[in-house]
This record gives C-alpha cells, sequence and structure tokens, in this order.
C-alpha cells in the first residue's frame, strides 16, 4: 500500500510506531517547535504525555487537567506549552519539570482551542462560551488583554500567524481578526467549522467543517481557492493541515482513514479510498513542519501514530 | 477543690474524702468537682477510655498500645510463660500428702463465688404479717416490747380460746352445748352432706356441736366486675345452658361468610368435637349412601338456619333460581331508568372542535371591556369587596358588619376599617380632588363611546418603553409568522417611543377590530414575556446563530389538513434561503459570504504582537467609526483627541479662496504609510507631548489654576465668530507652515520657541505681572503661553476670534499678530520643544518678515506645502 517512491506529495503511509499509552480518545497531538523532535499528545484521559516519536518513548505525563484534555499548544522556544480542556482554565506548563506554571482561569465553558502567538507573549484561548479572550503573558495581569466576543455559538479552532488571528466558529464562520488593519473579516462558510490552519504565507487558510468539506480560503477576498471532499466528517473534530511543502492537504476521518489531496487540482492522493489505519475517529493529523517524510495522527482508540514513507 | 481550700479544711480538722465534706449544695450552677476523684464518679467515659479490672482491681483486657497479651501476665494462664507446659514433676513422693480433690479445687474465684452464693438459703418470699411476726415485732423499738412481753401472757391462745377451753370447747368443735344424735345429723343436714350410716349406739351419746364452716372469701386480684367469671358466654351468665357451639374450625384458616365449615376445615384435634362428631356423623366409609348424607347434612343445617329459614323458606327467582342466603327478595319493583333520545344529527354536520374554541375567543376581551366599563365609577373598598361577594355572603356580611351597631355597640376606636380613616382632612380631599379628575375623564371618555361603540374602539395596551426597547432585542417570538413579526416589532417602536409616535399597524383587511386589540394585547403580553435577560446573566448567553423556525403550532385540538401540507411543503424551502446560505450552497464564496467590519485591537494586545496600534489610521481615515473606539488607553487616546475634527477640513469656502489648496488636498487612504506619503511618520514625532491640561490637572497647584484661568477668562468674550474666523487663520498658518522649515534652519530649535499671545492679553498681563510677586511671575508667563500657543484644548478658538476682532479693528496690529501665528504654526509642526523664554518673540518678529514673502506667491506655497504642511494645516485646526 504504501508508496516507497518519493513522490513529494504523495502521504508518509508506513507506519513508524504507535504511542499507545493514552487511556481514552487522544484529542490533539503536536509537533514541538523547531526541529519538532518531539510530540505532544492530550487526551480524554486528562494527561498530556510527550514523545519522542522515532524511539516510540514516552518521555513524560503532564497530569493535572481534571476533566479532558481539547488543546495543546508549544511555545517559539519549546520551555512551555499550554493545554486547555474541560476544566475551563488553560494551563501552562514548564516542559521540563512538569509543573504547572500558570493555570488562567476566565471562560465560562471548556476551552476548545488554544494557541500562543508567534513569540509566546500572547495566549488564545477559544471556548465553548463562544469567546476567544487572549492573555497577556508577560504580565501577571488574571483578566484578559481582550475578549473577542463575535462568535455567535463555540469556538473550534485558532490559529495565529501574521498579525491575524483565525477564529473558526460552530456558527459557520471563520473571523480573521487583523491586527495590523484593525479589521474583522468574517467569511460565512455555512457548517460548523472544526479546524482553521493558515498557510505559510497567510495567503490563504484552511478550513475544516462538518459538512465533509476541507476548504481552501483565500484569506484577501474570501474565496473559495479549492474543495476537498471524499472523507467523512459529520460529527467530529478532525483536523485538517498542509501536508509538506503546503503541496498537499491532508485530514482525519471519521471511519479512521487519513486522506490527502493535491492541493492544485483537489484530486485524492492515491490511495483512494484509504486505508483504515485506526479504530476509532481520527481527531488530529499533523505533518512534520520541517521534515517531508513524517506526519502523525491521533484517534479516537487511544492511540497517536507516527507515519513515514 | 484547690489545694488551699483543702489545707484550710485540714486545719479545721475535716477529712476532705469524706462525703459530707465532699457534699454538694449547688442548686444552681456547675458544683466544684469532687475532692478526691473517686474510682466511679459516675461521669460519662467513652467506650475507648473505659477500662475493664478485676475484683482485686487488677487492669484487664489491655489493648494493642498498652501491651496487648503481653501485658500482665494474668491476661493469659496466670503464669509467666503462659501456655508453655511445665516440667513434669513426679508427684508419687508426696502422694500421702495429696488430699482427696474435691470439685473445688478445680474452681475459680468466680465459681467459688456462686457455689458461696447458692447455699445460702434465702426465704426470697416473705409472708405478710400484721404485727405479729418476729420481724414485725423486732422491728419496734426494744425497751418498750421487752417489757409489755414480760408482763403479757404467752400469745398462744386467744382470750376468747383460752375462755373456751377452760369451759370444755375443744379445738375442731363447735360452740355450745351438745346436741342429740338426731340433732346433729339434721344440722349435717342443713350443711348439705348426708351421714353415712346410721349406729344404734351413736344415739345414746351426746354430741359435740358441729363446727361452724369459715366463711372463706377468696380474695379478688382480677378487674373483672363483680360475680363474672372470665371465659363465661352471656346466656351462661344468665344461667341458660349455651347453644350448640359450631364445630371448632382449625386455626389458622380464614372461613368465608357465606361457606360453611367443611370436614377439611374442623379442627381434628378437637377431642370434645370428636366425641360428638362421632355421634352425629358416621366413618367417611359408612356415609357412601347420598340419603344418609343428605339426611345427616340436612338434619345439622336445619338446626343451624332456623332462624332465617322461617323468613324465606322457600324463596326463588323468578327463574327457578333459589335466592342466596342471607338475601330476600324485595317486595318493591326495581324502579326504572329513565332514558332520553338521542338528539338527530344534522346531515352534513362534521366535527370541528375549534368553533367552540373560536367561538369562545374573545370572551376574555369582553369581559375585560366589560369589567372597564364597570369599572369607570370608583368604588370604595367596601363595596369591592362586597361585589365580589355572592347576595347570600353579602348579607351574612352585613350582619357582622352590622351586628355590633344593631346591638347597640359603639365600635372600637382602635380599629379603623381603612387607610383612609387614618389619613389627614388634607390627604383626603386631595385623593377626592384626583378621584374627581379621574372620573371626570373616564366619564368622559366611556360617554364619547357608548358601549357599543367602545367595542370598536382600538385599544392599545400601555408597554413600558424600557420593556419595548428591551424586548426589541430578546427573542422574537413570532418569527415563524413573518407579518406577525413585523407587526410586533412596529407595535414595540411604537411602544418603545413612549407614545411619541403613532402606531404604524392598523387592523388587517378583513380583521375585526376586537381581533385587533386582541392582538395588540398578545404583543403587550409577550413583549414583557420576552424582554431578554439583564445584567450578568445575559452574558452568560448567546442568542443562536440560526433561529429556528419550526412547524407553526396550532392550539386546540386540531385534525391536521394532510393535502395542505402537500401544497405548503416546498414553500420553506424557497423562504429558507438566506443569500450567504445560498451563495454557500452554490460554492460562491468571496464577497457575498464575507463581511469585513473594522475592530479595534487592544493597544497592548498590538504592543504584543508587535504591530502598530491601527488605531490612528482607523480614526483619521474612518472618521465616524474611529471616535466610538473604546478602550484605547495612552496614546492612542492621545492621537484620538489631536485627531483633527472632520469638520474644518472638509469645509469647503476657505480652501477655495485660500492659497494652500492642493496642500490641503485630504489625505489618501491608499497613500498612508507609504513612500509617496510626505506625512509618513511625522504624526509620531509631533504628537508626542500629551496637552497641556494633562501636565495642569497634574502638577499644577490649585492658586496655579486660578492664574491660568485668568487669560482664558479675558479672552473669553468673543466667541462667535468662530466658523469664518478659523479658514484665514488656517490660510495663514498653512503658508507659514510651508515657509516653517527655513525658519528652523535659522533659530536653534533647541532653545527657541516662539509664543504666540493676544495683545490684550499681554497688556493686561503685564499690568499684573508688575503687580505680582516675582515667583508666580515665571508661572503666569508659561500659562499664557500655553493658552496662546497649546490651543489643542478649547482656548484657542476664542483667542484666534478674539485676535480676529482685533484684526478688524487694528490692522496693523493684526498683520503682527498674523506673522507670528503663522511662525507659532510652523514650529509647532517641526519643533517638540515648546517653552522659551518670552523675549525671543523678538526674533520672531523679525523672522517673520522674511516669511511674508512666500504669502504673495501662492503658486510656490503649494508646491512646498506638499512637503510639508497638510499635517501641520490638520494640526491647526486641531489645535482648535
Amino acid at each position: 500500500m504504501a508508496t516507497s517512491t518519493h513522490n513529494p506529495t504523495a502521504l508518509a503511509r508506513n507506519l513508524h510506531t504507535t504511542l499507545s499509552n493514552h487511556k481514552g480518545p487522544v484529542h490533539v497531538a503536536r509537533y514541538a517547535k523547531g526541529s519538532a523532535k518531539y510530540v505532544l499528545s492530550g487526551g480524554q484521559d486528562r494527561t498530556v504525555r510527550l514523545w519522542n516519536p522515532s524511539t516510540g518513548a514516552e518521555i513524560k505525563v503532564y497530569a493535572a487537567h481534571g476533566y479532558e484534555v481539547l488543546s495543546l499548544t508549544v511555545s517559539h522556544d519549546n520551555n512551555r506549552f499550554a493545554s486547555s480542556g474541560g476544566d475551563r482554565s488553560v494551563f501552562l506548563w514548564d516542559v521540563s519539570t512538569g509543573q504547572t506554571i500558570r493555570r488562567i482561569a476566565g471562560h465560562m465553558g471548556k476551552i476548545n482551542a488554544v494557541e500562543f502567538n508567534d513569540d509566546t507573549s500572547v495566549l488564545a484561548s477559544g471556548s465553548y462560551d463562544s469567546t476567544v479572550r487572549l492573555w497577556d503573558l508577560r504580565a501577571q495581569n488574571r483578566q484578559p488583554i481582550q475578549i473577542l466576543e463575535e462568535a455567535r455559538d463555540a469556538v473550534q479552532a485558532l490559529h495565529i500567524s501574521h498579525g491575524t488571528i483565525l477564529t473558526g466558529s460552530v456558527d459557520g464562520h471563520v473571523r480573521a481578526y487583523d491586527l495590523r488593519m484593525g479589521q474583522l473579516r468574517s467569511d460565512f462558510i455555512g457548517a460548523p467549522v472544526t479546524a482553521v490552519t493558515s498557510a505559510q504565507d497567510g495567503q490563504s487558510y484552511l478550513v475544516t467543517t462538518l459538512d465533509s468539506n476541507v476548504r481552501l480560503m483565500d484569506a484577501a477576498t474570501g474565496k473559495m481557492l479549492n474543495g476537498f471532499k471524499g472523507h467523512k466528517a459529520e460529527g467530529y473534530r478532525c483536523r485538517s493541515c498542509f501536508g509538506h511543502g503546503e503541496a498537499s492537504v491532508i485530514c482525519g476521518d471519521e471511519s479512521g482513514t487519513i486522506w490527502a489531496w493535491d492541493l492544485l487540482d483537489a484530486v485524492p492522493l492515491p490511495p483512494t479510498p484509504p486505508p483504515k489505519v485506526h479504530q476509532g475517529v481520527v481527531l488530529w493529523v499533523e505533518h512534520h513542519p520541517t521534515e517531508d517524510g513524517e506526519m502523525i495522527s491521533a484517534g479516537a482508540d487511544g492511540t497517536v501514530k507516527v507515519w513515514r514513507h | 477543690m484547690t489545694s488551699r481550700l483543702k489545707r484550710k479544711l485540714g486545719d479545721l480538722g475535716i477529712d476532705p474524702s469524706s462525703s459530707k465534706a465532699n457534699e454538694s449544695f449547688c442548686l444552681i450552677g456547675t458544683p466544684l468537682p469532687p475532692l478526691e476523684k473517686s474510682k466511679d464518679t459516675g461521669e460519662f467515659v467513652p467506650l475507648w477510655k473505659q477500662e475493664v479490672r478485676d475484683e482485686k482491681g487488677r487492669r484487664r483486657l489491655h489493648g494493642a498500645f498498652t501491651g496487648g497479651f503481653s501485658a500482665g501476665y494474668f491476661n493469659t494462664v496466670g503464669s509467666k510463660e503462659g501456655w508453655a507446659p511445665a516440667t513434669f514433676v513426679s508427684s508419687r513422693a508426696d502422694r500421702a500428702n495429696k488430699k482427696q480433690a474435691r470439685p473445688e479445687d478445680f474452681m475459680d474465684d468466680e465459681d467459688l463465688a456462686e457455689l458461696r452464693e447458692s447455699r445460702q438459703l434465702v426465704d426470697e418470699n416473705e409472708e405478710m404479717d400484721f404485727g405479729g411476726t418476729e420481724t414485725e415485732i423486732r422491728r419496734r423499738s426494744s425497751m418498750a416490747n421487752a417489757l409489755a412481753a414480760s408482763l403479757a401472757p404467752s400469745a398462744s391462745d386467744s382470750v376468747g380460746a383460752r375462755i373456751l377451753k377452760k369451759m370444755g370447747w375443744r379445738l375442731g368443735q363447735g360452740i355450745g352445748p351438745r346436741v342429740t344424735y338426731e340433732q346433729r345429723r339434721a344440722q349435717d343436714r342443713n350443711a348439705g352432706f348426708a351421714p353415712d350410716d346410721e349406729d344404734e349406739e351413736a344415739k345414746k351419746h351426746m354430741y359435740p356441736r358441729r363446727d361452724t364452716p369459715l366463711l372463706l372469701v377468696p380474695r379478688k386480684d382480677n378487674s373483672h366486675g363483680l360475680g363474672y367469671t372470665p371465659g363465661m358466654g352471656l346466656n351462661e351468665s344468665l344461667g341458660r345452658a349455651g347453644e350448640a357451639k359450631g364445630p371448632h374450625i382449625s386455626a389458622g384458616f380464614g372461613l368465608g361468610a357465606l361457606n360453611d365449615a367443611d370436614d377439611d376445615d374442623l379442627d381434628v384435634y378437637d377431642a370434645a368435637l370428636g366425641s360428638e362428631r362421632s355421634k352425629r356423623i358416621l366413618a367417611y366409609d359408612a356415609i357412601d349412601d347420598d340419603d344418609q348424607m343428605s339426611m345427616g347434612l340436612s338434619r345439622r343445617r336445619g338446626a343451624g338456619n332456623r332462624a332465617p329459614a322461617k323468613s324465606s323458606p322457600t324463596q326463588t327467582f323468578r327463574d327457578g333460581k333459589p335466592v342466596l342466603k342471607g338475601f330476600i327478595l324485595s317486595d318493591q319493583p326495581v324502579a326504572e331508568d329513565r332514558w332520553f333520545p338521542l338528539p338527530e344529527v344534522p346531515p352534513g354536520w362534521k366535527p370541528n372542535p375549534r368553533r367552540v374554541w373560536e367561538a369562545s375567543a374573545n370572551k376574555e376581551n369582553e369581559g375585560a371591556s366589560k369589567g372597564k366599563q364597570r369599572e369607570e365609577s370608583p368604588r370604595t373598598h367596601e363595596q369591592w369587596k362586597r361585589s365580589l361577594l355572592s347576595a347570600d355572603e353579602v348579607r351574612r356580611a352585613v350582619m357582622t358588619f352590622s351586628q355590633g351597631s344593631l346591638l347597640g355597640e359603639t365600635p372600637l376606636p382602635s380599629q379603623p376599617r381603612s387607610v383612609f380613616d387614618l389619613m389627614s382632612q388634607k390627604d383626603k380631599e386631595r385623593l377626592a380632588n384626583i378621584r374627581t379628575n379621574l372620573t371626570a375623564g373616564v366619564v368622559e371618555q366611556g360617554s364619547s363611546a357608548p358601549p357599543s361603540a367602545l367595542r370598536t374602539e382600538v385599544d392599545i395596551p400601555h408597554v413600558h418603553p424600557s420593556v419595548a426597547k428591551a424586548a426589541l432585542q430578546g427573542f422574537q417570538p413570532f418569527t415563524a409568522d413573518p407579518v406577525k413579526q413585523s407587526r410586533y416589532t412596529a407595535f414595540l417602536h411604537y411602544a418603545s417611543a413612549a407614545g411619541d409616535g403613532v402606531l404604524s399597524i392598523a387592523t388587517l383587511p378583513g380583521q375585526k377590530t376586537e381581533d385587533f386589540n386582541k392582538e395588540l394585547a398578545d404583543y403587550a403580553k409577550s413583549a414583557t414575556v420576552f424582554k431578554p435577560l439583564s445584567g450578568a446573566m445575559a452574558s452568560r448567553f448567546k442568542s443562536a446563530a440560526i433561529v429556528e423556525t419550526g412547524p407553526k403550532i396550532i392550539e386546540g385540538l386540531h385534525t391536521p389538513d394532510l393535502s395542505a401540507e402537500a401544497v405548503e411543503e416546498p414553500k420553506p424551502e424557497e423562504e429558507e434561503e438566506d443569500p450567504r446560505m445560498a451563495a454557500v450552497r452554490l460554492g460562491i464564496y468571496g464577497s457575498l459570504t464575507r463581511e469585513v467590519a473594522p475592530w479595534q485591537p487592544a493597544r497592548l494586545l498590538c504592543k504584543r504582537f508587535g504591530v502598530k496600534d491601527p488605531e490612528v489610521d482607523l480614526g483619521v481615515d474612518t472618521a465616524p467609526t474611529s471616535t466610538d473606539a473604546p478602550s484605547a488607553p495612552g496614546a492612542g487616546a492621545d492621537a484620538g483627541t489631536m485627531a483633527p475634527p472632520p469638520l474644518p477640513i472638509a469645509d469647503a469656502p476657505h480652501s477655495a479662496d485660500g492659497t494652500g489648496d492642493g496642500a490641503r488636498a485630504p489625505r489618501n487612504l491608499a497613500n498612508v504609510g507609504l513612500g509617496e506619503d510626505d506625512e509618513q511618520g511625522r504624526d509620531t514625532l509631533t504628537y508626542q507631548r500629551p496637552a497641556m491640561d494633562v501636565f495642569k490637572a497634574i502638577f499644577a497647584s490649585d492658586d496655579e489654576d486660578s492664574d491660568a484661568d485668568e487669560p482664558s477668562e479675558e479672552v473669553a468674550p468673543a466667541p462667535s465668530q468662530p466658523a469664518e474666523t478659523t479658514p484665514q487663520h488656517l490660510l495663514v498658518a498653512d503658508s507659514a507652515t510651508s515657509a516653517g522649515p527655513e525658519v528652523d534652519q535659522k533659530v536653534d530649535l533647541a532653545t527657541f520657541k516662539p509664543t504666540f499671545v493676544p495683545r490684550v492679553d499681554r497688556e493686561s498681563r503685564k499690568d499684573k505681572d508688575k503687580v505680582k510677586e516675582k515667583s508666580r511671575d515665571k508661572n503666569k508667563k508659561k500659562v499664557a503661553a500655553l493658552v496662546s500657543f497649546d490651543d489643542g484644548d478649547d482656548g484657542l478658538q476664542i483667542n484666534v476670534s478674539s485676535k480676529k476682532r482685533k484684526e478688524k479693528s487694528k490692522d496693523k496690529d493684526g498683520d503682527r499678530k498674523k506673522k507670528k501665528r503663522k511662525e507659532k504654526k510652523g514650529d509647532g509642526d517641526d519643533d517638540d520643544s515648546m517653552w522659551v523664554e518670552k523675549p525671543a518673540a523678538a526674533v520672531v518678529q523679525n523672522l517673520v518678515l522674511e516669511d511674508l514673502t512666500p504669502l504673495a506667491h501662492p503658486s510656490e506655497v503649494s508646491l512646498e506645502g506638499v512637503a510639508g504642511p497638510p499635517r501641520g494645516r490638520k494640526r491647526a485646526v486641531d489645535f482648535m
């Protein structure tokens, strides 16, 4: 099944290791910053785990959450990370000591998404209470810097890049808060948005919605550049991401498969349909930020799988 | 008890541990603790504190923490070794010493105690004595008893008995002279027992009489009535023999009222019954014969059933069935039910429950309107109360009310019937006035609209404007019905205008006024119901993004019309289409699905993101939205206040006649921040110093403030002609600013700061200066400079106008001023240092003369103006 030919757009489909210490669905799995040698994963079992994906070893368990962990974000210097979930506060961790540095409370619902800005001075958190709160990490201020209350329903996805905060909400909108322009551009997508990923250049962004669609939108005009279909995403947050070099689009599927499309012609990459690789829903896929042949996927079966060419 | 008290008691010779010393006389309060802690003070000790001790006071049952089994070997078998067997010792040598083993040898303390106890004979049932027994005698005081006993004869016989004995009486004989044999026999016969034999010899002797039998009265120790024997039936007590009792039914099995006791139910173990039974009924084997059986049964039954059988010997129903036992046939015939024929259903009638519903739909309103009519005449509380009561109750109420007065009682003064009794006469009058006014109004209204006309009048219910406003933002209840919804919002708009507006909705075609009234009432109701949550509660909720318009629910019983539905169905699909949704459906993303709105990021956020605060741009370019930029603190706010008010810029006339028209071209958004923008970065340089007011407010003392106020007051009187004056001054400013840079080169910017002070001010100030002390002088100057230069605050406009006036009167003077102003403008643009010694003004004046030349050549000015001025001009305006 695996294409060992080194087609740059082909997806890494050889199972390298399985990280399976989680005791419930793994909601999120993220690469560290920089050379991305490590993987952080958070799951229903209220823990965050640090892995070495190349050896498959579990390095550390971060257990302080009282509820499920729904979102993770790693600081630019890999010293800290933030996690959030059902306990309505964002936990800021020190990676090496495994202690929480700060617990930021303020949301009134579970927090679906957290994101650092580029230099980890601001933390954005999007919650079920339909607000995005921006927290100052430089000061010990308990109040958020700003609350973005435009969303009419739960905020499911966040992305910060190029001075723009992208939020995806269940009300079917992707809102781009442009700090430079002082502008809020809200694009109506239609179906509940579960994931938003911006391209490197900030010119386009990828939206995953619950109508089994992944759309590539033009950030400047709000036009749809491409639509990616074929997978099934109707009830779960299945995250999509760009493949290596943004030549492809990858998205998990509720039936346990991982789909990949060519970015330009939106044709599913072979094999179609893709083989089932997780027992449950694939809740998160993330491609290695720098390396071509590596990506991870996290599923409801409690495993994080590392794929390589 | 304290040790001191103890010592004292000891000195007195009282044993502190004696019970007398410890006796408590405390009736109230807490007694002192006992002198010596006795073993058992009787106080409550929790279970875990209790100790088990044996009779010798040794502690038993050691807990794990006090040694357990190892503590004190008396807990074991009494030896240190416990159960460890002792070494064998032969008893052969001292066998002789060994006595016979007794059971006591093997007994322990407890057993021995028990044995001792069992040996003791105790007469537990002390006989009752009435003074004759030893114990009773012993109880009496010894001395008197001893005397009496010694004096009195022995108490073996009573006196009577002794006398009788002396007379020849013996124990067991009757009292009296001896009788003959015959007499004795007769006596026996009377007593009830027959003398057995007749003896010839016996007749020859005399016999003592028979002893009179002692009447023994049994002691009554129960609570029954006299003469009652427990267990005796009523008949028995009357002396009659009991009726033949039914067979004994074995216990434990209930028998129905109508069931006869069967053989199985009978108690087999009842002996008496058995014998009786055996008499009556033969053994089972013998009862084969039906006749015998029936005979036996009938006989038995006959005895039991005698009484009822008499009344109904052969009662049978008409069909021949026998009447059940215990029942009698009634003589009276059964009263027949009356039946009424069903009404005829008219042909073609269909059940329509809504008809009733609709018919009664307006009942509420009718009732309400009637109620209103009735209310027209105000009534007293009592009247009102009475009207609520029924006639009967009224009578009763009146009775109770007037009862007192009928009886001639004076009403209790402490019980006023209503609040009105407590009011002063004045208040009462006032109330009466109000009432009459009201009634007049109502009557007027009522009379103008006769009852029939009242129904046709539109009655707009009152909704408080605040409620209406809130309801406008709240849940919209009639979204399913767009027409109704629009009417609802129209009503709310009308209501929120607090009656100022005109109700824009009227009756629908074919709608009755009553229905319209009802509709309005409905709106009013729903407005009060659906106003949104307020305050903290509201912030917790979000209204839904998509309003789901469910199927319309029809009130009451309803037979759904399937055919109509089929027609309606395609409709909602068409209606539902939101243009955005339609676009999404078609995949046309872009302008249709995109909404762009200005957004003000917090300043700190911009700082953290390393992004320039976009607020300034927002403020200049999208003027209307910029003003509401809410919380931009610090520099952002400054920029906001410094930002030129849009009006003067847009003012066309002065630019038309002015020289620097090109320079004054409004800034184009596209140019902002780009290379073509000459102003780029300028405002950040020039706008740094905040308004002087701020400094004043913070640093200036109160008296300084008062000084500062003076000049402005002096200037104040001429605020009348701002609009026209500004442009001219602006023009001047323009030219000045264009020349600005040249000026800058000639004057040392670091030290020089031109100031503009209106002449009048200066003169007046001079006078004042003379008067004032030197220390204040400096402040004064500063203040003056402030007024003149930093007129970004309100002062400037005034200044200018006053100046203008002066110009009109004295042209020459005005000219100078212009120059000065112009000069100042230029400086304001380029220079940050605001404060210079006043004398420098002279230099400025010289400079100004040079600057005048550009004024004469507008074209040049315009060219130069492009470089610096527009911003500068704006600033000038801004300072106004």
